[in-house]
């Protein structure tokens, strides 16, 4: 019997649920697709009809985050921003999206996002990837830039952006303060390089 | 003191730096050791930290700052032998080096520098100036990163958490920013809002600091010293926490009653946390604007006045010293009244501190001059005058003659006088030269209460009733001084 899409939608919700209670209560690793599915009260074969693996179903719910933390950042901005202070609204709404996953994310985040050559590829990490990359070049298009910045820059900021995921993976600083001062800090610097210029401080904003 | 340093080579600076730094006679007497070590730490070109604006070791002025710190720090422990001095040269270094890191210490480090490399010449302008720059400075935040603070302190952005929210910061404040906005029940307030982790790594910091310096040991005071520093740290630390400073604020604010003209703004609770603090609105401005408006003399002995009942009633209702009494935690109100702002840096008396001062107070009022050398020795940490050198209780008793000159005098008191506040600052400035400066903690925030306070008022021009001001302020205090 074929079911319908609704109902597919809500199965496929249910295991997202399901799945990112079990992964913060019992740990990524000891977790299986059996519990899940146990858990969301369907069939362990079921399961798969929706996500292939374990990774897949983690990074979807990284990607979703990241939409709806790209949702957010829309919804959020003002239009007065500057490039960094836009750039850092962007990246904060994200981490706030990913912040109930973070218990467990961190693994997740390291096989998927990894920048270096792998054997098999994740592809919804390779998509999450690609379009956290194109809402940048986005943001930095809006400011003025007449060209998208070449390989160099876009490899430098992804690897600014997975050192800022690594680390507030780890961070135990309140609500992560560390990784706000991170991201504010790096993302002055990664201004400034694709600037050109020494003056993108904002030091002027208290004065 | 203005260096560029992008124009001068390394044989200049170094000539430059040789003059700058103070020579130790014995053994280093030309100053290449010190000039060595400093230049051996500033090239190491260590990574200032993420809250740090544009602090490098590499400049001059820092490389001097630098130098007079280990000078200090060094003449601690010049009577060591041999191995302990090694092991000592090599904590201070490891402490410079740290120190050096520590950017959003840069206007204050940068200051003491300034002070302490001209301080054979200084003048009072810049004695009270370096007074008001013992800050920290944090970075400026732009709006987004305001906004995760207020998500993660009250679940929500500014802008529904207030009426209205002013985007653009109106002050610069030690740890973060301040913002203006309207409560929804139509209060105006400000906001002042702390840069996120600055107080985690404030923190980390001056523990590290500690460690590395608590080794340096050796002369008799030196415990005396690391009691400071431990003073110090515990001071700076509670600037870091907006809830210690909203209950001090709450506890100084009902003191004042509207025939006071003193205003403590009213700390707003349901919209203050660790890193935000929300308090009501004073609308006036600062001492330089206030002076930039040519006010009369009468207006000038007015706030002189406030200012004096203001820090008395403090000091006598709740032993309190408000330890940074620098122009921006004024505000002279446009309706005349004084509003007093920024309690984060307050010193509490403990029962024994207070006892001791009241003893020292009344011995002097009293010029009771046994028990005055007692009281003295006491708060130098000798068990009697007798053990003093006979200069240490002379240049001390000085100090204390010039702290007191105002409460003994009847009628109105200037402190816009040059001559006496010449003479507070070189007598505090001989102590420091001769080394006279063993004592209670306390003492260093006594001192910079009442530097501070004075240099406000010299710079009034401000006139006071002080004695008089004292006579009532002090009748009013709960503790009074016990029997002898
Ligand atoms: N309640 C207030 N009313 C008006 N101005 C204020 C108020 N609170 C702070 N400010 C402004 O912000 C500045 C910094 O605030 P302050 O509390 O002194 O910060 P800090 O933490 O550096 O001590 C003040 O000098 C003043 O100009």
């Amino acid at each position: 019997m074929r079911i319908s899409e609704q109902a597919k939608q809500e199965n496929r919700a249910r295991i997202l649920e399901k799945g990112a209670e079990l992964f913060i209560a019992k740990g990524y690793e000891e977790c299986t697709t059996r519990d899940i599915a146990t858990a969301a009260g369907l069939a362990a074969g079921t399961l798969f009809n929706y996500f292939p693996s374990k990774e897949t179903l983690a990074m979807t719910m990284v990607s979703e985050a990241f939409k709806m933390g790209r949702e957010d950042f829309m919804r959020r901005r003002t239009g007065e921003e500057d490039l960094p202070e836009d750039l850092f609204l962007f990246i904060a709404s994200g981490l706030r999206r990913l912040r109930p996953l973070r218990p467990f994310i961190g693994p997740v985040l390291e096989r998927s996002l990894s920048p270096f050559p792998r054997k098999t590829v994740c592809p919804e990490g390779e998509a999450a990837r690609q379009e956290h990359l194109d809402a940048v070049q986005e943001i930095i298009a809006s400011h003025g830039f007449t060209q998208a910045p070449d390989y160099v820059a876009v490899t430098m900021y992804w690897s600014l952006y997975l050192g800022i995921l690594a680390f507030w993976a780890n961070d135990d600083s309140p609500n992560q303060e560390a990784t706000q001062a991170l991201v504010d800090y790096s993302i002055r610097m990664f201004v400034q390089v694709i600037s050109g210029t020494g003056g993108v401080t904002g030091e002027a904003n208290a004065d | 003191m203005q260096i560029d340093d992008g124009k001068t080579t390394d044989a200049l600076q170094m000539k430059i730096l040789l003059a700058a730094l103070p020579k130790e006679s014995a053994t280093d007497p030309t100053g290449q050791q010190l000039a060595q070590l400093i230049n051996r730490i500033a090239n190491k070109k260590v990574p200032v930290n993420s809250f740090s604006r544009i602090w490098t070791l590499g400049s001059l002025q820092a490389k001097v700052t630098l130098g007079y710190f280990a000078y200090w720090l060094r003449s601690r422990f010049a009577d060591a032998d041999e191995r302990q001095r090694l092991r000592s040269e090599a904590h201070l270094a490891a402490a410079l080096q740290l120190f050096g890191t520590m950017g959003y210490m840069r206007g204050a480090v940068m200051k003491i520098g300034q002070l302490l490399a001209n301080l054979p010449e200084v003048v009072p302008e810049e004695f009270a100036e370096v007074l008001s720059a013992l800050h920290f400075e944090a970075p400026p935040m732009h709006f987004a990163l305001v906004r995760e603070v207020f998500l993660d302190e009250f679940g929500r952005e500014p802008e529904e958490v207030f009426a209205f929210f002013d985007r653009q910061a109106f002050a610069a404040a030690s740890l973060g920013q301040v913002h203006r906005a309207r409560l929804k029940s139509g209060e105006e307030v400000a906001v002042k809002i702390q840069y996120p982790g600055i107080a985690r790594t404030i923190k980390a910091d001056l523990r590290n600091l500690r460690l590395l310096l608590q080794p340096l040991c050796l002369t008799e005071d030196w415990q005396n010293t690391l009691d400071k520093l431990a003073d110090i740290e515990r001071m700076l630390l509670m600037e870091t926490d907006y809830d210690q400073e909203a209950s001090f604020g709450k506890q100084a604010r009902v003191l004042f009653t509207d025939a006071d003209r003193v205003v403590v703004p009213r700390v707003y609770d349901e919209y203050s946390t660790k890193r935000v603090l929300t308090t009501e609105y004073l609308r006036g401005c600062h001492l330089d604007d206030f002076l930039a408006g040519n006010p009369s003399q009468e207006e000038r002995d007015h706030f002189t006045t406030l200012l004096t009942v203001a820090t008395f009633r403090l000091y006598y209702r709740l032993h309190w010293f408000l330890a940074d009494p620098h122009p921006g935690n004024f505000i002279f109100m446009e309706d005349g009244r004084l509003g007093m702002i920024d309690f984060g840096c307050t010193r509490a008396m403990t029962d024994e501190e207070w006892l001791l001062i009241c003893k020292l107070e009344r011995a002097n009022l009293e010029r009771d001059e046994a028990c005055l050398n007692r009281v003295i020795a006491k708060a130098c940490l000798f068990d009697d005058p007798e053990e003093m050198e006979p200069e240490r209780l002379e240049i001390l008793r000085s100090g204390l003659n010039w702290n007191m000159e105002p409460w003994l005098k009847d009628g109105l008191f200037d402190f816009g006088e040059r001559e006496f506040f010449m003479r507070g600052i070189e007598s505090f400035m001989e102590m420091t030269r001769k080394r006279y400066t063993r004592g209670s903690p306390l003492y260093l925030w006594s001192n910079r209460f009442i530097f501070g306070g004075r240099a406000v008022c010299y710079r009034l021009k401000g006139r006071c009733e002080f004695r008089k001001i004292h006579q009532q302020e002090s009748a009013a205090c709960l503790h009074p001084a016990p029997e002898q």
